[in-house]
């Protein structure tokens, strides 16, 4: 189950980067930034 | 490269520093208290000893066994049931480092739920830490931790938590919460282990008193109390006699018998021990409180329940003195030594401990004092 989350969780963190460095407007880049940590945060399993 | 191509870069390198910084923190609460066993301490076992399983989990804690020199019966103090219960998890490591057990055993596991002290209760602005200085000027840190397991540790929370032997329903979260897994089972989660280990750990030590130390709000009904199995009545009813007469209030409430996984309930129903469970007043978890940190954690001092008390609202008195650490660690450890010296002359099953300080003592005193 754990697994399962984690690859569904890395998904979407490959998706905001991608995002990030897609996206031209600064703010629309700051939203992605902060979306990132907890979801690296927890693909780590740290938080 | 486009401009946006560097500052994305630029931003990931950010997120990179943040997440180091924020998980370095994360990471070192996972780091154990440093407790320093007095010389009462005869021998430090695991929990995992009693059942393997927790060995190399964040569920695994020190068990500190206080044997005396004459046989006699078998105590069991458990702290940190609760991470954000100071005054249990501090009852329990004073009992560490200092009591000294000329007859029979004192079994100690300050940290119950060692999970729930490597994380914080999202969203309640606890402090990290609370802090002594001990007698000889050094700083002694302590976790102020969650309530609950650790969800890295166990996840996911169902929608509803039912207990495996009642089937009572309780909400999704409350599968973490080690007082209400009792009696545990070893094929359920990490929680429901942890209490499986201790139950056994009673049965096979047989232990004959269990305390387990908790605090609650002040508006919570149940405080300055401690919660009986029926069969553990007779200590109570005897034990909070000579609380009282010791000016320290105490009310005995019956453990409900359709309120199931609490150690007050399931303990005294599958195993031969009496248990009794004790609450005293923490402001720092109450949902009235001002700004929450550390200061609060220990001097219990807060404007807002002192508001609370002028309307009527609260369970313990409150006054601008709030209630300090030490009045609490100093009733939970007078509740010790008051149900121990009942549980003796009811069932001449003798536990002694010594060295430890009273109520009137810890009052008079810093807690770090009493710190190794
Ligand atoms: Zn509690």
């Amino acid at each position: 189950m754990t697994i399962v989350y984690l690859v569904i969780l890395a998904a979407v963190l490959a998706l905001v980067i991608w995002n990030l460095f897609t996206e031209e407007k600064l703010q629309n880049q700051l939203t992605a930034m902060m979306v990132i940590i907890p979801l690296v945060l927890r693909l780590l399993m740290i938080k | 490269m486009k401009r946006h191509h560097i500052t994305a870069i630029v931003l990931l390198v950010v997120v990179a520093a943040i997440s180091v910084y924020t998980g370095g923190i994360f990471l070192s609460l996972r780091e154990p208290d440093v407790i320093k066993p007095g010389e009462g301490v005869t021998e430090v076992r695991k929990l995992s000893d009693y059942f393997a399983p927790l060995k190399g989990t964040r569920g695994d804690t020190d068990v500190y066994v206080l044997k005396g020199e004459q046989e006699g019966g078998k105590v069991l103090v458990l702290g940190g049931t609760h991470a954000n219960e100071p005054s249990g998890y501090l009852t329990a490591v004073v009992l560490v480092e200092q009591a000294k057990v000329t007859a029979g055993e004192l079994i100690v596991i300050p940290r119950a739920n060692n999970s729930a002290f490597t994380h914080n209760d999202s969203q309640e602005g606890a402090p990290l830490y609370v802090h002594f200085t001990n007698a000889a000027g050094e700083e002694r840190q302590f976790r102020y931790g969650s309530r609950a397991s650790n969800v890295i540790d166990q996840w996911p929370d169902p929608d509803v938590y039912e207990h495996a032997s009642s089937g009572q329903q309780l909400s999704g979260s409350e599968t973490r919460n080690l007082n209400r897994g009792y009696p545990g089972r070893a094929d359920g989660n990490l929680t429901e282990q942890m209490c499986y280990a201790i139950t056994e750990m009673i049965k096979k030590e047989d232990i004959g008193l269990t305390f387990d130390l908790h605090e609650a709000s002040p508006e919570y009904p149940v405080i300055n109390a401690t919660v009986a199995h029926e069969r553990s009545m007779d200590i109570a009813a005897m034990g909070s006699f000579d609380l009282d007469m010791m000016g320290i209030a105490m009310s005995l409430e019956p453990s409900p018998v359709n309120l199931r996984g609490l150690t007050h309930r399931e303990l005294g129903d599958f195993t031969d021990t009496y248990p009794l469970l004790m609450e005293t007043a923490n402001a720092s978890q109450g949902r009235l409180r001002g700004a929450t940190n550390e200061k609060l954690a220990l001097d219990g001092k807060d404007k807002y329940y002192v508001s609370a008390e002028a309307l009527g609202m609260l369970y313990v008195p409150y006054d601008e003195n709030g209630h300090s650490i030490e009045e609490r660690v100093g009733r939970h450890l007078q509740g010790v030594l008051s149900y121990t010296t009942a549980y003796n002359d009811l069932y001449g099953e003798v536990v002694t401990i010594e060295n430890v300080p009273t109520y009137d003592v810890m009052l008079a005193a810093k807690l770090g004092d009493y710190l190794n």
